[in-house]
This record gives C-alpha cells, structure tokens and sequence, in this order.
C-alpha cells in the first residue's frame, strides 16, 4: 500500500515531464525493476530529485530576467543594448528556454536582440552595432559549466565593444559558479544547485555511505558512466528533460533496456514503431 | 573608401587617468581577449617574488562595464596574475586580510581602443585564428574609413603582411568566414585555407570556362569538400598548384596541361593535390639551385668589399638595388615560414 501511495505522490509531483508523462503504474514498474532491498534507496533517490515543471521554470526565467534587467537599466542599458545569446547547438535545450523567455517577456517587443550564440559573425555585428550592452546567455541548467565555458571563451576572441555578461538559467551547479565567475559572467539563476542536494555527494546527508556506495553501483551497474556526465549526479530534472549529468538510475538506458528510467531523455527513448 | 593618412589624429587613448582604489583579486577579471600562453614563466616567477616582497607598487589600469560587478584589466595582467598565484601560496594582506592590487579605474575603452587592444595582444599569440582578428579590422576600416595599408599599420601594430592576409579574408562570403568560426575545431576551417586557396580560386575562375558557370561560391564550397574528406591534405599544397602554374610560363602546352588539371582538381573530388601537380614541381631542384644562388650572390658581393663610393649617384643607384633585393628576401623568407602550416596545431 505504502508503494501506492509513493507511486501516486511521485505521478502527481512530477506531472508534466514531456518525454515521457509519468503515471503512478509508470514509477511502480520503475520501482519493481529493483531488488527489494535496493526499493528503499531507489525511493529516497527519487524523493530528493528537484523537479522544474514548465510553469515554474518560466516563473523564474521570467522574474530573474526581470530583475537582471532592472539592474542593467539602472547602469544605463536599456532593453535595446541587451543581447539575448542562446548556447549550443539548434534543438538542444538553450533556444527553447529562449524563446521561452523571449514569448513569456515580451524580449522582442522590447528592443532586445535574440542571436543563436554558434552565429558568431551576426553576433559581432550586432556587438558592433550596440558598443555597449550586456550579453544574456539562456541556458535550462548548467552542470560543470565547462562545455559551455570551452564556446564562450572561443566565441570570446570575437568579441566588440564593452559588454558586461550574464547567465539566465532556472538552475546552476555550484561547480559552475566558480567557472563563470573566472569570466566574469553573473549568474541568474533561481536556483543553485550544490552538493549537499545530491544524495550520490559525500556532502549530502540523505544516504549513509554504504547506501551511497550501493546506489553509485546501480547506477554503474546500468552504464559505466553511470552518475552522469563527469560524475556530478545531479537531481535536478525539468519539465522537458532530464540533464546528462542526472544518475542513470533515474534516466534509464539508452533505448531504455534494460532498465527504464523514469525521467528518460529525449534521446534515450526508443524510436516508436 | 576615403584614405586616412598616417599622420591624422590617432585612436583615443586606451588608459586614462582613473580613480585610484585597492581591489582584490575577486573583483577583477582578466580580458577577453586574455593571452593565456603569453608570458614568460621565469619573467613572472621573478616579479611575482618581488610583489611577495614589496606588494604590487604599480597600479593596475582596469575599468567596469556597465552593468558588470567586477573589473576588466586593461593593463597589469602579469601583476593581477601573481597576486593569483601567491594567494594560492597562502600569502595574506595587511592584517591577515585578502591582497589587493592598487588599480586606477577608468572608463571602458571606446569599442576602436578595445580593437587595438585586442590587435596587440594578438600579435604576441603564436598559432592565432586569424579570422576574428580580420574580423575587427573590418570593423577599425569601417569606422576610421581607412584601407591604406600604412595607416592600418600605424593604427593597429598589425605587420603588413598580416593586413594583406586579413583582407584576403574580407574577400570572401560571410557563409564562408563562419567555418573558421565554427565552436568545433574538428569540423573548423583554418583561416589559413582561404589564405591560400584565394589563388588558387582566382586563377580557376578565370582560365576555366566550366568553373565560371559553376559559380565562385560553388567552386569555393567544392575546395571546402575536397579540404574535409582530406583531398587537400594540407593547405600549403595549394601553393603547388600555383607554382605549377607560374614555373611553367614559357611553355604554352605545359602550362595548358596544368590549366586543365586545375579545372580537373575541382572537378573531381577525389583528385588530390599532391597527386595531382606533383609530377609539375621538381622541388628539391628548385630548392637547390636557390641555395645556391644565395651562395654566389652573397660571395659576389663579398668580393666587391664595397662599404663606400664617392660617385653619390651610384650610391643612391646600389642602396636602391639592395633595398629590392633586401624586400625580395625578406618576403620570400615570410612566405617560407612555418607559421603557415596548417598542420601546425592552433589553440
């Protein structure tokens, strides 16, 4: 009964993820593909995941963007001087959240410029053209920071005029704060996410360490990899995706076999028939 | 494009006098632009024990960007960065406190000085992507209204020969300067490729009739094609094509032969360059009778043990000479030099 009822919590908490809409038999099956001594652990994991939904996500675009801009126009730039800088590539989660933002805030309508940030020539133009303002990047979640630090420092060599930088995103690892700070790019963000959030960190309290060991297992067990991209096992998980750096225990395999996660990557389901 | 004269007024100044504060390190931020590689260890290990033991005496020049909480160096990078250091040694500042660098505060550059400042520090970097830099000489020859190559020299601190390549950049479609831009530099063009392949591209579209129908564009993106499936493994090779064409101008059929593997280069996307105007240049020869002809010129000249004439003419005549012959050496020897080899590896 006690299972039910997680299953029905974790549906109603969770609703709204797009890849794959969750239902309480959905986290059920999920729980059931572990041991029965290994439930405990799967459950307490996934209780400590920081759910994004769509609607929360664009309230804190939408309010940090806000104050980043109230405070921009009281340094003297106006909504015209401020260039909204998608990262990474078409598709990927950054131009969503841009446009996100730019349909929620009105960007357009109010003279801010929107460039996809791999568009490096139209981005020195549009740098040449201001002279000075400030540069927005928008991202969903930031983890390591490094990819994203590696495109900014190149798309850096290019760079015209005076601007001040900026990171908006609905949540930033703690580990990112320190690389953007190197570079001087403030972070907006709603919500920081550090180590002592993520149960599969020595400095979280949820496991012990010997559950902690159990759980990193799993999650090895499933792919080598297994806590996520350079091993930050992060929990936070948005509406329309979880982050590569989200254990595999909760995203499930590629083409999701063996095991099935109950927070799938877009590109770890399989093709439909 | 009106010429502006080297003696016209210069760029504004980049440091101004500033207001006088003492920042720490968390406050300031290197340049975009940062040289990571630029500085002499040794040069700082020294200054950084002399700010061990003296403090930093000479301000930093930083300014704040609208907006921005920290401060940008404009200059005392080296300074900023062995306070870095010797924080990270576990040094502390008066009374157990964080160190701080003395820093005149000025306004933000105007977006020319920050070009310039940015053309500087891409002097000194080794293996440099040329294309933003070309980039921002765009922007100075647009704003300034100057083409001049002299001027652009004074303006810049950029070599002339560097002015000549980046307008040999200019040249070309922005579809096209957006591959040396590419964030992946596995699938990046290297600035150099169209450096060389302009020649190249020039020559084809004027001799071969097939590629004028086909396009600049189209004949360019078929040079690209060739350059990613490895068909012109390196873009030095395109200077064979060009020497191919220049060593046989006194022999009509040859040179037509090497006209129509031209147009059979870009036509087929298989055909490599090494194979395909290889059997053209007889290198090592060429190679050789130059060395030798360096040899005998200078040995003639040795000979003549010639340090003064009295004749003013004459003078005037030689030092002409030697200055042409000092010019031809000194732009063969830059085109010789390694730093064109696309191989080499950029950062």
């Amino acid at each position: 009964m006690r299972g039910i009822i997680h299953s029905v919590r974790a549906a109603l908490r969770f609703r709204g993820y797009k890849p794959q809409p969750l239902s309480w038999l959905s986290a059920r099956r999920w729980i059931k593909q572990f041991d029965k001594k290994d439930r405990v652990l799967a459950k307490q994991l996934l209780d400590n995941v920081i759910y994004l939904s769509e609607a929360t996500t664009r309230e804190i675009l939408v309010g940090r963007n806000a104050v980043l801009m109230k405070r921009l126009n009281e340094a003297g730039l106006p909504a015209k001087n401020l260039i909204y800088v998608s990262v990474h590539e078409a598709g990927s989660s950054s131009p969503v959240m841009l446009n996100l933002l730019r349909d929620a805030a009105f960007l357009e309508k109010l003279g801010c410029r929107l460039i996809d940030g791999r568009d490096t020539l139209n981005l020195v133009k549009a740098m040449n053209e201001l002279g000075e303002g400030a540069l927005i990047y928008v991202d969903d979640f930031v983890g390591s920071g490094t990819q994203f630090c590696t495109e900014r420092d190149f798309i850096a060599n290019n760079f015209v005029g005076t601007f001040s930088e900026f990171m908006l995103a609905p949540s930033i690892c703690e580990e990112a704060f320190e690389k953007l700070d190197e570079r001087g790019i403030q972070a907006f963000a709603g919500h920081k996410h550090v180590k002592s959030e993520r149960p599969l960190h020595p400095e979280c309290p949820v496991f012990d360490e010997s559950q902690r060991q159990r759980v990193a297992a799993i999650c090895k067990g499933i792919d080598k990899f297994g806590l996520g991209y350079k091993g930050l096992a992060t929990m936070v998980v948005l509406y329309r995706n979880a982050p590569n750096t989200v254990p595999v225990m909760l995203r499930g395999n590629v083409n999701q076999r063996p095991y099935f996660g109950i927070f799938p990557r877009t590109i770890d389901l399989p093709l439909p028939s | 494009m009106p010429t502006l004269k080297p003696t016209q007024p210069a760029v504004p100044q980049i440091v101004p006098t500033g207001k006088l504060r003492h920042l720490t390190t968390r406050e300031v931020i290197p340049s975009n632009s940062n040289p990571r590689h630029l500085f002499d260890p040794e040069q700082l290990l020294e200054l950084k024990n002399n700010i061990g033991e003296h403090g930093v005496l000479v301000p930093i020049t930083v300014y704040q960007a609208k907006g921005q909480a920290k401060f940008s160096i404009l200059d005392g990078e080296r300074r900023y960065r062995c306070v870095v250091e010797l924080e990270k040694e576990g040094h502390a500042g008066k009374a157990g406190g964080a160190l701080t660098l003395p820093a005149n505060v000025v306004e933000p550059p105007t977006k020319i000085a920050g070009l310039l400042y940015m053309f500087s520090i891409h002097n000194y970097r080794e293996g440099w992507e040329l294309m933003p830099t070309a980039l921002g000489l765009k922007i100075v020859m647009e704003d300034l209204g100057t083409t001049d190559n002299k001027a652009l020299v004074k303006l810049t601190g950029l070599s002339e020969p560097q002015i000549e390549r980046c307008k040999k950049l200019l040249k070309f479609p922005e579809k096209f300067q957006e591959m040396s831009l590419d964030l992946d530099p596995k699938t990046r063009i290297p600035s150099n490729f169209w450096i060389e392949a302009l020649p190249v591209l020039d020559l084809a579209l004027e001799t071969s009739e097939q590629l004028k129908k086909l396009g600049r564009d189209r004949s360019t993106e078929k040079l690209v094609d060739k350059y990613r499936n490895k068909k012109i493994k390196s873009v030095i090779h395109f200077r064979r094509i060009m020497e191919a064409y220049d060593l046989w101008e006194d022999d009509a059929p040859t040179r037509a032969k090497v006209l129509r593997r031209v147009e059979e280069f870009f036509l087929k996307p298989d055909l490599e360059t090494r194979d395909a105007f290889d059997e053209f240049v007889v290198e090592k020869k060429r190679v050789q009778n130059a060395l030798t002809a360096c040899e005998e010129f200078l040995s003639q000249l040795r000979k003549y043990k010639l340090t003064y004439t009295t004749n003013e003419d004459e003078r005037s005549n030689l030092r002409k000479a030697l200055h042409e012959v000092q010019a031809y050496c000194e732009s063969l020897e830059h085109a010789l030099e390694g730093s064109d080899d696309p191989e080499a590896q950029h950062d």
